[in-house]
């Protein structure tokens, strides 16, 4: 989940919280002090009732069992009754009880009291509804989660757009300075506007590793291009001495001999040099994305170049693209994978064997098999095949176990997924699968 | 002839001398920078063998200082370790008419500069007598006795190859790379040239018996004459 949303989505939860909590509160203290209210009104009534009292209202009362005569919507009731000596007599008491008024039942709040008026013993009862209590806290409950609810969408709108407005500079900063930087050298060290002293650390520490890598960086190109010099240049000199050598007119037949080997050890040494450089300048992204190739296009080239080796052997090879697949990359790098893979297809076939090259599409991604009839590999030699100086066939004298290690190089700058499967015996089958 | 090579490295610029030498070129030696810069402003050569990293400053400073300079002609071809593509193009820009990465073979040295004085000289002449066959060399073709001989590019540049290095024992390897470049540097297999040469010397036989054209066991070849 994204930062912004986990903000947004905490800072909504949190206010649900404190509004729920508060609504709680406040329906708790409003049932509280209504309560408290209605005793206290119940308590002046009975006072000032007491004190007008006189006989004929006694009288008047007591005949008519229950009074409410006075207020239209029964919400208060007046009962007088006249109690014997021997019950025990009640000072004051509130209850909170059912009472059915004229028909009508309803929860009231009670008032009894008992006096004494002209050597009688009386027992007065005030009562007066709950209802419109119950009423209120229902407005109330419904007034609060109204608001709660807006709050909690008003909450999440402005949280989310401020969150946005303030990690901007966030995001800003890992799209544009960490995910689309391939080159170190080619860094953008221009500092993301924002007035968040945060990010800002955060841009200037991305900045000066940047510049670390980028010295790095730097440096490793340096050196390859020392080893390369280093090393190749002595090649040349003993290249061009044992050449020389070969001109020697008094030399034999074996000292010949001996010379053609050591110029072919020394050929093999530079093409290890060779290969090494090629696959750290692909891991170093010294190669630039230029062309727009075409896989079927570069097979076909491919194939021509290896076409008479493939009738030295007697190999048949069966090409079939009815679909085409392109995309943006380095050609001759392409070339010098696919260059590779075929070459192995056909080094380690059996003599009349069979290369087949087909596309397959396979959930919209374009697919490249290359397949052998050849003498194939175990499971762990597969495991092995693209680490460097891997030697998968040993008995191929010319082999330097770097083929697939250039071919997983040019793969991974390529964005594509190479998958090796084969039996002992039974061929091999190369997958190369084309970002979609 | 007269040809300067300016290398660094002593022993590399001397073996290049001897055999060139031998193949009867005249042969000065700058092993700097300066020393170039004053062998290049008192005399012109018929060929530059140019090194680019060397001590006092870089190859490319003194090519485009000679081209600077008016009516000079000298062919220069550059010798580096640094076999970029860039590399290249910025050198053929600057103005050097080929271009060889080290290491590379003497033979192949050899034929860039024969290339290179045939399209200079554009010389009227561009055939040689192989025995009874004639090599056109500008034509890229073969023939005998007024028929022409039909190979493919790859069979002539072959031919074209073992002549120009005639009585000398061309490895498999050379060979290969001479004709097919530098693709094959990595997996090289140095068998894949066997088949054109089996296919020229098939052709070839048609006409006539080539014992001259030898088949050295386990190394390469050889066309004497």
């Amino acid at each position: 989940m994204k930062l912004q949303f986990k903000l947004a989505l905490y800072n909504t939860l949190t206010k649900v919280a404190i509004i729920t909590m508060l609504g709680i509160l406040i329906l708790v203290s409003i049932n509280r002090i209504s309560v408290n209210h209605i005793q206290r009104r119940l308590l002046q009534k009975k006072a000032r009732l007491v004190t007008n009292l006189s006989s004929i209202e006694i009288n008047d009362l007591l005949t008519q069992k229950i009074y409410t005569d006075y207020n239209l919507l029964r919400e208060e009731y007046i009962i007088l009754k006249e109690i014997k000596k021997s019950e025990k007599p009640i000072k004051q008491k509130f209850s909170r009880e059912l009472r059915s008024i004229e028909g009508n039942q309803d929860e009231f709040q009670i008032l009894m009291s008992d006096f004494t008026y002209g050597g009688k013993n009386y027992r007065l009862e005030l009562g007066e509804t709950m209802s419109t209590l119950a009423q209120l806290e229902r407005t109330i409950s419904m007034f609060t989660f109204g608001i709660l609810v807006a709050a909690v969408i008003l909450t999440l709108i402005t949280d989310l757009a401020f969150t946005q407005f303030l990690l901007a500079p966030f995001y800003q900063i890992i799209d544009q300075k960490l995910n689309k930087v391939n080159d170190p050298i080619n860094f953008n060290y221009q500092p993301v506007k924002t007035t968040t002293e945060d990010f800002r650390i955060l841009d200037r520490s991305i900045s000066v590793l940047m510049n670390k890598i980028a010295t790095l960086f730097l440096t490793e190109k340096e050196f390859i291009a020392n080893v390369s010099h280093e090393l190749l240049t002595p090649i040349s000199v003993l290249n061009t001495r044992l050449e020389n050598l070969l001109n020697d007119e008094q030399l034999t037949q074996e000292g010949e001999n001996k010379l053609f080997a050591s110029l072919k050890t020394l050929n093999r040494l530079k093409a290890i040099i060779n290969s090494l450089l090629l696959i750290s300048k692909v891991e170093n992204n010294q190669y630039s994305k230029p062309d727009l190739i075409s896989v079927k296009h570069t097979v076909e080239e491919v194939y021509e170049e290896l076409e008479h080796r493939l009738l030295m052997m007697k190999l048949k090879i069966n090409i079939d693209l009815p679909e085409d697949h392109s995309f943006r990359g380095n050609k001759s790098l392409f070339h010098t994978l696919l260059m590779n893979l075929i070459n192995n297809a056909i080094k380690y076939n059996i003599p009349s064997g069979n290369v087949n090259i087909y596309s397959e599409e396979t959930a919209g991604a374009y697919m490249l098999v290359i397949a052998d009839t050849g003498i194939g590999m175990d499971a762990e030699l597969v495991q092995d095949a693209f680490i460097r100086f891997e030697k998968l066939q040993s008995e191929k004298e010319d082999s330097h176990g770097l083929g697939l290690a250039i071919v997983r190089s040019i793969a991974a700058f390529h964005d594509l997924q190479i998958d090796i499967r084969s039996k002992k015996g039974q061929g091999t089958q190369v997958y190369i699968s084309f970002p979609a | 002839m007269n040809i300067l090579i300016v290398e660094d490295e002593k022993n590399l610029g001397l073996e290049m001398a001897d055999f060139l030498g031998k193949e009867g070129y005249t042969i000065e030696h700058a092993w700097k920078k300066a020393s170039a810069e004053e062998k290049i402003f008192v005399n012109s050569y018929d060929f530059i063998l140019l090194d680019l990293g060397l001590p006092g400053g870089d190859g490319f400073e003194l090519l485009h200082q000679l081209k600077k300079m008016p009516g000079r002609e000298d062919a220069v071809i550059i010798l580096t370790a640094r076999g970029e593509v860039d590399d290249r193009i910025k050198g053929l820009e600057a103005g050097a008419d080929d271009y060889l990465a080290k290491p590379f073979s003497l033979t192949e040295l050899l034929a860039r500069m024969h290339a290179i004085i045939r399209r200079k000289h554009k010389l009227e002449r561009n055939e040689v007598n192989v025995h009874d066959f004639i090599l056109d060399i500008k034509n890229h073709q073969v023939s005998f006795e007024g028929k022409r001989v039909n190979l493919t590019n790859k069979e002539f540049e072959i031919f074209n190859y073992l002549v120009l290095n005639k009585n000398r024992v061309i490895s498999r390897v050379n060979l290969t790379e001479h004709v097919w470049g530098d693709i094959l540097e990595v997996n090289s297999d140095s068998n894949f040239v066997d088949v054109h040469v089996k296919n020229l010397r098939k052709k070839l036989t048609a006409y006539a018996t080539i014992n001259w054209f030898e088949t050295v066991r386990s190394i390469g070849y050889r066309i004497n004459f």
